[in-house]
């Protein structure tokens, strides 16, 4: 019951401000409702048992790349956006045709939810997920299965850092 | 397994409450008599200059980027660091290594003086 | 009420990437273009820790981590390429956006 409700509020919530992102005009409110976005789904990951994956939600996500994002916002900061003036029968296709999409895939997923007995997925969610903590289980496989996919991370990073400063050095 | 959240949620409710509790007291109670000076905005005794949402120097972009890389990287760390009592050496090795990659674009950073700030 | 099923979190993460979608097909601003990006990289990962508490596994949190580090360069290469075009251009239109255009 509680779950539930919890559930419920929190997919209100993320959608909402969802929506607030993809159609506020001001730029700097769209970072601010990504924050409330992002913090909204890390409540959702505790929910379903990835603490850890809910602290680098707000770790990263709504402490770091949303700054960043803020800070760019800053940077080029226009009086006037490029969607002053909006196609609006572009958007409204588009939109059907995208509602029309989100339709089928949502019916889908009822249709086949409906075909397997949810209470049996239901018993099987319950019990948890293992009973040492989520972090070490997380680490154990990250630091054995997923070795290389963690280097080639650190890669990945490196390449990002000096792609960035060379893209902006001209003006340092 | 969820229920115990439970305090934390109480004291999320109790944080708003008393957030909404202290905007609207004082809202109710407090004397209002604006004047043009009084609603100007506080700059240290200085009178406003310009407007807020002014042009940031490049420099934001580049630190905040440096930020969310180690960010990233620190974050790998946690996991490692709570299961390094099965890892052993093996475990210690890797994140050396991982370390290393980074620290080479760490050096570059300094190098090209990304993290120098002179205006 | 029904319990939580994982269709119930499949749903919501559906319903967000859509959402994503339509920022990216109807916004302009390329800026909002990278934040719609940002929602469907969050409705990939709930999709992920969904699956990872249905099926017992932590895989899928694993995953998640990785998707969360790409997201991190992406932001700041993107980022990157939006201030170097914006000096150039002035603007942040992405229908200006055509110079490598075949």
């Amino acid at each position: 019951m509680f779950e539930s409700i919890l559930f419920y509020t929190l997919a209100a919530f993320i959608l909402g401000f969802g929506v607030l992102v993809v159609t506020a005009r001001n730029t700097v409110h769209c970072v601010v409702f990504l924050v409330a976005n992002f913090l909204c789904v890390a409540m959702i990951y505790v929910m379903l048992g990835a603490e850890f994956l809910a602290i680098i939600q707000v770790l990263v996500y709504a402490g770091g790349i949303v700054v960043l994002y803020l800070f760019v916002v800053m940077l080029v900061n226009l009086k006037r956006g490029p969607d002053a003036a909006p196609d609006r029968r572009r958007q409204s296709r588009v939109g059907f045709v995208l509602a029309a999409v989100m339709l089928a895939e949502i019916s889908a997923i009822l249709v086949y939810s409906a075909a397997r007995p949810a209470s049996a997925v239901a018993a099987a969610a319950a019990t948890p997920l293992q009973t040492v903590g989520n972090t070490e289980v997380v680490g154990m496989l990250l630091y054995t299965d997923y070795l290389i996919p963690f280097e080639v991370a650190s890669m990945l990073l490196l390449v990002a850092m000096i792609g960035a400063i060379l893209l902006a050095k001209k003006e340092i | 397994m969820l229920t115990s959240y439970v305090p934390i949620f109480i004291f999320i409710v109790i944080a708003a409450a008393f957030a909404a509790f202290t905007i609207v007291f004082a809202r109710l109670v407090s004397a209002q008599k604006p004047n043009a000076i009084k609603l100007e905005p506080y700059e240290c005794g200085i009178e406003a200059a310009g407007d807020a949402r002014d042009r940031y120097s490049i420099r934001y972009y580049l630190i905040a980027m440096l930020f969310v890389i180690f960010d990233v990287e620190t974050v790998f760390m946690f996991p490692w660091a709570v299961s390094l009592g099965k890892l052993a050496v093996f475990g210690l090795i890797e994140m050396l290594l991982f370390l290393f990659i980074l620290v080479v674009g760490y050096f570059y950073a300094w190098r090209k003086g990304a993290l120098e700030w002179q205006l | 009420m029904t319990p939580i099923t994982p269709y119930h979190y499949l749903v919501l993460s559906a319903a967000l990437f859509m959402l994503g979608v339509i920022g990216v097909m109807t916004r302009r601003n390329i800026i909002i273009i990278f934040m719609s990006i940002e929602l469907m990289l969050n409705a990939v990962n709930i999709n992920l820790a969904a699956f990872s508490q249905q099926l017992h596994n932590a895989v899928g949190q694993v995953f998640a981590i990785f998707v969360v580090a790409v997201a991190a360069a992406e932001a700041a290469i993107g980022l990157g390429i939006i201030l170097a075009f914006y000096r150039n251009k002035e603007t942040l239109n992405i229908d200006e956006m055509n110079i490598l255009r075949w």
